[in-house]
């Protein structure tokens, strides 16, 4: 019998972090999103979204201890996000193009290489999650990174300016009456190279 | 407090009923195959995709961000730096992680060593993910939650070449029906919150997100000229999708439903991964699916097996 209570202990907390990820991913959803509730619903989102962060002690008051332990289980069970996939909306693709520019002033356009379909799907959802918001900080710093596998490519290249934007999707109506999906400029960045290795980059 | 009593009976009575180990088979099996399938889909850039410097993006990156948020979530990083200390090049190291999940899949699929194969499987696989989060997506995670079930249930099973070639017996029917109800319940969480969340989103209801889906890079599998006659047919299977996900925690359970919703719902990961390529999502959704309530359902169910470790009665739920 102390097995078993020891069983449905696991149960319950098990399923309690898996509800409460959840629940506040769905609330960051209906925060973040253009939804089908009014725009006043936001500010309710936010707040329960700050209450599930507070439930799972990711709030910056918890002690340490606590905070990493819980955070150390939910990704060791693979229950640390929520199930939202393609919800609520489908946004448009990120996508990142290179502008090689050689020393003898040739041009040539790359995008970041992998070697299979399956990571290409893998680089596709890097592009998307730095195209969001809370990436803001760590985007050209990921960008100059592919710009730099790029250039192992190409070592003669001394000037990569990458642009990153995203693509907009036509509705069945507008595809219909021949609109085609068009690139939406985002942001630039200039990384100058030597035979050495990246220079600072000018964003 | 009797009917506090009465509830706590009826929760054990409901998670720990007896229970044949084919559904832990069929996980195992699957997960192994799936384990397989992830190394040869990502083999080819699998140092460009885990290196500390020089790959697509570094790994020092993405394992920078992962320890502020705890330290102990396993990495890629801990066996590089202990490799290093028998002077190991990264890149000698991360292809024995390579070899080394491959080879764990390939002994879970087999049922071979099979609790040491899934703790292995699930650690090494979690470390790589990990250790590339920003290139990681829903599958990865669906994979973990999968692979953490399996090692923590009770292996090996009748069709494990642990049990033909090394008479290993640890079975209990009791956690073996635990387990299948923790995967069954989980999978209810995953399609209640994802219809929810779909639910919540005009373009579910109006069918613009299913074309949007099917048209975005890198899904566009399908021709749009070859999509546009059926657009009338958006909105009512944008619709099914919601109905479908969020009504999956009521009618998969009652035996007169569940076929039909077991069905409906693989047939939809399958056309995820047709039409869209997602193959490695669509067959790891299947594999959790099948397991969780194909036994039983979709072809019959072995007798449970005799309880060898918890006390109390061998009742056979009526809806297993």
């Amino acid at each position: 019998m102390h097995r078993k209570n020891f069983y449905l202990a696991f149960f319950a907390v098990h399923f309690f972090f898996v509800g409460v990820v959840s629940c506040r991913e769905l609330f960051w959803f209906l925060s973040q999103s253009k939804t089908i509730f009014p725009p006043g619903f936001k500010s309710y989102s936010t707040r329960a979204e700050n209450v599930g962060a507070g439930i799972l002690l990711q709030n910056p008051g918890t002690p340490a201890v606590l905070r990493e332990g819980v955070t150390t289980y939910v990704h060791l069970a693979g229950i640390e996000s929520g199930y939202g996939f393609f919800a609520p909306n489908v946004p448009g693709t990120c996508k990142l193009v290179f502008e090689l520019h050689y020393p003898d002033g040739r041009t040539e356009s790359r995008v970041p290489e992998v070697s299979t379909n399956a990571s290409g799907l893998r680089v596709s959802t890097l592009l998307d999650k730095i195209g969001r918001p809370q990436y803001d900080s760590l985007r050209e710093v990921i960008v100059k990174m592919l710009a730099s596998a790029v250039w192992r490519k190409h070592s003669d290249v001394t000037m990569i300016r990458a642009v990153f934007g995203v693509v907009m999707l036509p509705t069945a109506d507008q595809f219909e009456h021949g609109v085609r999906e068009s690139n939406e400029f985002l942001y630039s960045y200039d990384f100058a190279f030597q035979s050495a290795g990246p220079k600072n980059p000018n964003p | 407090m009797r009917r506090i009593e009465f509830w706590k009976q009826q929760l054990i009575g409901f998670l720990f009923h007896a229970e044949s180990d084919d559904w832990l088979a069929l996980l195992r099996f699957g997960l192994g195959f799936q384990v397989v399938l992830y190394c040869l889909s990502v083999g080819k850039d699998w140092t460009d995709l885990l290196a500390g410097n020089g790959g697509l993006i570094s790994r020092n990156l993405s394992e920078t961000i992962l320890a502020l948020e705890s330290p102990l979530i396993p990495r890629v990083g801990w066996i590089v730096a202990i490799g290093s200390r028998f002077g190991l090049s990264e890149e000698n190291i991360l292809s024995i992680v390579w070899y080394c999940l491959f080879a764990a899949g390939c002994f879970l699929l087999l049922g071979l060593f099979s609790r040491a194969a899934a703790i292995a499987t699930w650690f090494l696989h979690l470390a790589a993910v990990k250790s590339a989060d920003l290139l990681s997506y829903g599958m990865d995670n669906l994979t973990t939650i999968g692979l953490f079930y399996v090692m923590l249930s009770p292996l090996p099973d009748r069709f494990s070449l642990d049990w033909i070639w090394r008479k290993s017996r640890p079975q209990d029917g009791q956690q073996l029906g635990f387990w299948r109800r923790v995967l069954q319940i989980h999978l209810c969480f995953i399609y209640f919150f994802g219809g929810i969340a779909k639910a919540t989103g005009p373009g579910w209801w109006d069918g613009s997100n299913l074309w949007r889906v099917l048209i975005r890079p890198p899904f566009n599998l399908i021709d749009p000229h070859t999509l546009l006659p059926w657009k009338f047919v958006f909105p009512a299977v944008g619709i099914s999708i919601i109905v479908l996900e969020i009504a999956y925690p009521v009618f998969i359970w009652p035996r007169q439903t569940r076929t039909l919703w077991l069905v409906l719902i693989c047939a939809m990961h399958l056309g995820i991964a047709l039409t869209m390529g997602m193959y490695l999502f669509g067959l790891v959704m299947l594999i959790l699916n099948l397991a969780a309530f194909g036994p039983g359902v979709l072809w019959h169910q072995r007798k449970a097996l005799a309880d060898a470790s918890f006390a109390g009665s061998m009742d056979r739920s009526p809806n297993n």
